[in-house]
């Protein structure tokens, strides 16, 4: 069970240009779309957002790990966005952020206890400074790869 | 000393494992035995043993929804915090639990 499984390149995006929040969740979203992870963008987003009014997603370090479980998520995965500048978010040290890390899962997870699994140990990885110290210089997809998988 | 504790948040997506991952760094850095249980979306795991209760010195509950089985931990010395506590400030954690256990031990 490797974590690189749960990584698509299709779905990491570095030097992202995003402006603010709205634009980065929405970016990614699309590319979660666009792979075929979730099945509708706006309805995906409602259940992100339904979480983040619960609580910030910011855990300092300049990461945001937006997450919520949703209907119209086909395949648990991952997006992951490096942006070229800071944007505001809600985080716990009060900073904004840098990476952007926005899981998938439905509600309905029956058979994907081995999806699971991987995304927990991918989640873990998140409280790895090392890690994020990677992942925060990334410049190609290939360098969030080795981030997480070293 | 001995820690052991768990960790549980909303979802059962993130919070939870980034804390474990961060408590468990925070406590062996400061030269402690630790072991984090976790409760998620995907059920519990690195589920503590009775042994490792018992020999525990002090209990991090690392929460924000109910923990299952808390009554394994009834007469021990708990710390209880959200989730986001243990994501922000893992050493503080740590020496917060160091603390309560001197301020135990000098009773």
């Amino acid at each position: 069970m490797e974590i690189s499984e749960i990584l698509n390149d299709h779905t990491i995006k570095t030097n992202m240009n995003a402006q603010n929040k709205e634009d980065a969740l929405n970016e990614l979203a699309n590319l979660l779309l666009e792979n075929e992870y979730i099945t509708d963008v706006k309805s995906f987003m409602k259940d992100i957002y339904a979480r983040e009014e619960k609580g910030q997603t910011g855990i300092g370090n300049y990461i945001a790990i937006p997450h919520g479980k949703s209907n119209f998520v086909k395949e648990i995965g991952v997006a992951i966005g490096i942006n070229k500048s800071e944007i505001p978010w809600e985080s716990l040290d009060g900073k904004g952020v840098k990476g952007i890390i926005l899981f998938a899962v439905g509600n309905d997870n029956e058979g994907a206890q081995n999806h699971l699994k991987i995304l927990s140990l991918f989640a873990r990885k998140l409280g790895n400074d090392e890690v994020i110290e990677k992942l925060l210089q990334s410049e190609k997809t290939e360098d969030v790869k080795k981030a997480f998988c070293n | 000393m001995k820690i052991v504790g768990v960790a549980a948040c909303t979802v059962g997506i993130a919070h939870t494992y980034i804390a474990q991952e961060k408590m468990e760094n925070a406590g062996k850095k400061a030269g402690h035995e630790i072991a984090i249980e976790t409760q998620g979306t995907i059920g519990t795991e690195n589920e503590l043993s009775s042994q490792q209760i018992q020999e525990a010195d002090i209990v991090i509950m690392a929460a924000d929804v109910k923990i299952a089985g808390r009554e394994r931990f009834e007469g021990k010395r708990i710390i209880q915090v959200p989730t986001e506590v243990a994501v922000k400030s893992p050493n503080k954690l740590i020496k917060k639990a160091e603390e309560v256990l001197k301020q135990k031990q000098a009773q």
